[in-house]
């Protein structure tokens, strides 16, 4: 899992991410999300790499 | 036995292959006849008690019969077919069609069941995707076809006149076990009959009789197990106009208050509609003939004619036993692990489980192998049953979605299954079942533990032959096939070892080679070599159950150690004191 710095446009990425959200209903926010987890994942494949994101994911510092 | 079973007293149900309508199935019926130990003072030791003749019973006392060894079948019924048992088996896969093939009944299997190659899994109104069978390539090496839809009790008949054809097992029928125990020598049985009660004495108890069985509190055996609130209801049904012969699929059905829908066809014209009922269900409700009636005529309309063969409303838990073997007792199909129907990896699995026991059985009794060969079959067939109550409850995860993120996650696979061919993959309806490997038996060598695919070949006469034919032929002993040319020296050694160890070898050629070995097959087309995962000169060990053992690059030592490590001779001391 790649944790150092690997987006080529971090703020543009951001925007874009944002905006596809904008004036969206929670449900669908959350349709949304799911489709780009499972289209990002299928980007990853390895099932290793997908491990350590989902562990990394949930663990929130306090 | 089953894939699936009841859940708690209040889903469980009575329904034999009984019609509500229609002509219906007659089942055979098997007379009791009195044995011996009736009325007798001796007691009777058997090297083998079979208790329970449902489909893995049944296969066991089939592939001991084939082998020539003779076993005890205890049976509480009087036909085929489980009185009270709402599900039953209509999916036979490669692998036990392969198992049928050698014991002998593929042929009425294939002729009596169905074949189909299209499936359609759909969502809403919408066709998620389609796919056709004929046109993968995972199941060409055989000669038996990915899978045939037949109905369970089918097998369980065919398999009880092949086993009264070959004789060698006596089938016992309204032979209810009612008391066990077992001690360092040996383990009794208490059965009851319709003409009283006897015992008998058995070396070797397998138990077989299915979801509800006595053993495991009579044996204290443990075991992990999940329950769940899926409810379904079956309809076997026959149409005036039937639909297309085609697996049809919903996770959504309109027509079922967008819940999953089943739809496929075995034998006798007659097809399966399973239908996922709203979470605790009443099971009297959603089986009544009138409300059956109702909802097969929102799913095929108003005018559709059927005639109910059979209605069964069902509930499933997965079970699994942490060990497959306690003392002088083996457990096999429902007994050894309960899985949801998805994927037919119930009654698959235990005819496998039959598979791996018996010729390991066999071994033991002649004297072939060490006694501690038998516990590689609770090793073997434990990390095949963890490995489908894996597969089912992910499928079963998958087709019960919860409202919230679940059921959000599933909208979005199928949204872009859709649209995007990845997102398929996670469509899960079910994986059907496979033949598993083995990767952590202590009787494998590292390169082996997969099956052998039941290929075709040409014998040395030009006649065709399949690997099921080198199994039958080697009867119950390890097969060495020796791939291409064999140096004399090699030759030679191969010699020695047919004579001094319980092994027979036979070369096989590929397209240009000259046969040194009395016994040879040609292998054209690879086939043979392809079906042992395997390339180049090479010899695989093949076990009587069509698995790999292990392959090599040299007939040299190398093969001596796997035959010995196939028959737990190697550390035999060792692990019978374990």
């Amino acid at each position: 899992m790649k944790t150092n710095p690997n987006l080529s446009d971090a703020d543009g990425f951001y925007e874009q991410l944002m905006d596809a959200h904008t004036g969206l209903s929670p449900e669908q926010s959350e349709l949304l999300n799911a489709r780009l987890i499972l289209l990002l994942a299928n980007q990853i494949g390895d099932a290793k790499v997908l491990g350590e994101c989902i562990e990394a994911a949930r663990k929130v510092p306090a | 036995m089953t894939a699936s079973s009841s859940t708690c007293q209040s889903t469980a149900f009575t329904n034999g292959y009984e019609f509500t309508q229609g002509t219906g199935y007659t089942l055979p019926e098997y007379p009791f006849v009195a044995p011996p130990e009736l009325g007798s003072t001796t007691r009777v030791r058997h090297p083998i008690v079979i208790v329970g003749g449902g489909i893995t019973g049944l296969t066991l006392a089939c592939s001991l019969a084939h082998l020539g060894i003779s076993a005890v079948l205890l049976d509480e019924d009087s036909t085929v077919g489980v009185k009270g048992a709402s599900s039953r088996g209509i999916c036979y896969t490669q692998k036990s069609l392969e198992i049928f093939h050698k014991l002998g009944i593929y042929e009425r299997i294939a002729a009596k069941g169905i074949q189909w190659s299209v499936g359609r899994t759909f969502a809403g109104s919408d066709e998620v995707y389609s796919f056709d069978l004929r046109q993968q390539s995972d199941f060409n090496q055989s000669t038996q076809p990915p899978f045939i839809n037949i109905q369970q009790f089918y097998i369980e008949g065919y398999l009880v006149e092949r086993v009264t054809e070959l004789g060698h097992v006596d089938l016992r029928w309204q032979s209810r076990v009612t008391a066990f125990e077992q001690s360092d020598a040996f383990a009794t049985l208490t059965v009851e009959t319709p003409q009283g009660s006897y015992q008998i004495e058995a070396d070797h108890v397998i138990d077989a009789s299915g979801s509800h069985t006595p053993f495991h509190d009579w044996v204290g055996a443990t075991k992990q197990i999940k329950r769940g609130d899926d409810r379904w209801c079956i309809a076997d049904v026959r149409f005036s106009t039937h639909p297309p012969v085609e697996r049809h699929t919903w996770i959504e059905a309109p027509f079922n208050e967008n819940r999953a829908v089943w739809q496929h066809l075995m034998a006798d014209d007659v097809w399966r509609i399973d239908y996922q009922m709203a979470p605790n269900a009443d099971p009297n409700y959603v089986s009544r003939e009138d409300v059956v009636r109702e909802r097969l005529k929102l799913q095929f309309g108003e005018d559709v004619k059927v005639d109910i063969v059979w209605v069964g409303p069902y509930a499933y838990r997965s079970q699994c036993l942490d060990a497959l073997r306690s003392g002088r007792v083996f457990f096999m199909g429902d007994t050894a692990k309960i899985v949801s129907p998805f994927g037919a990896r119930g009654g698959n699995t235990g005819v496998a489980d039959a598979d791996n026991l018996a010729w390991k059985l066999a071994a033991v009794l002649r004297g072939q192998a060490s006694p501690a060969l038998l516990n590689s079959y609770s090793e073997e067939r434990l990390e095949a049953a963890q490995q489908n109550v894996q597969v089912t409850n992910r499928t079963a995860r998958f087709l019960r979605a919860p409202e919230g993120m679940e059921r959000v996650f599933r909208n979005a696979a199928i949204s872009l299954a859709k649209q995007h061919l990845f997102a398929r993959s996670l469509i899960n309806t079910g994986r059907m079942a496979v033949a598993n490997t083995y990767t952590r038996s202590g009787i494998c060598h590292a390169t082996g533990g997969q099956s052998v695919q039941n290929a075709g070949f040409a014998w040395g006469n030009g006649e065709a032959g399949t690997v099921n034919d080198l199994l039958t032929w080697a009867g119950g002993r390890l097969l060495v096939l020796a791939f291409g040319r064999l140096t004399p020296s090699a030759l030679r050694r191969l010699r020695q070892m047919t004579a001094n160890a319980p092994v027979r070898c036979v070369q096989v050629m590929g397209a240009d080679v000259l046969a040194r070995a009395k016994e040879s097959i040609q292998d054209r087309e690879g086939h043979v070599q392809t079906a042992c995962h395997m390339f180049g000169h090479a010899w695989a060990l093949v076990r009587p159950d069509g698995y790999l053992a292990a392959t090599g690059e040299a007939i040299d030592a190398s093969l001596v150690q796997a035959i010995e490590q196939s028959l737990a001779l190697a550390d035999a001391t060792s692990k019978e004191a374990a």
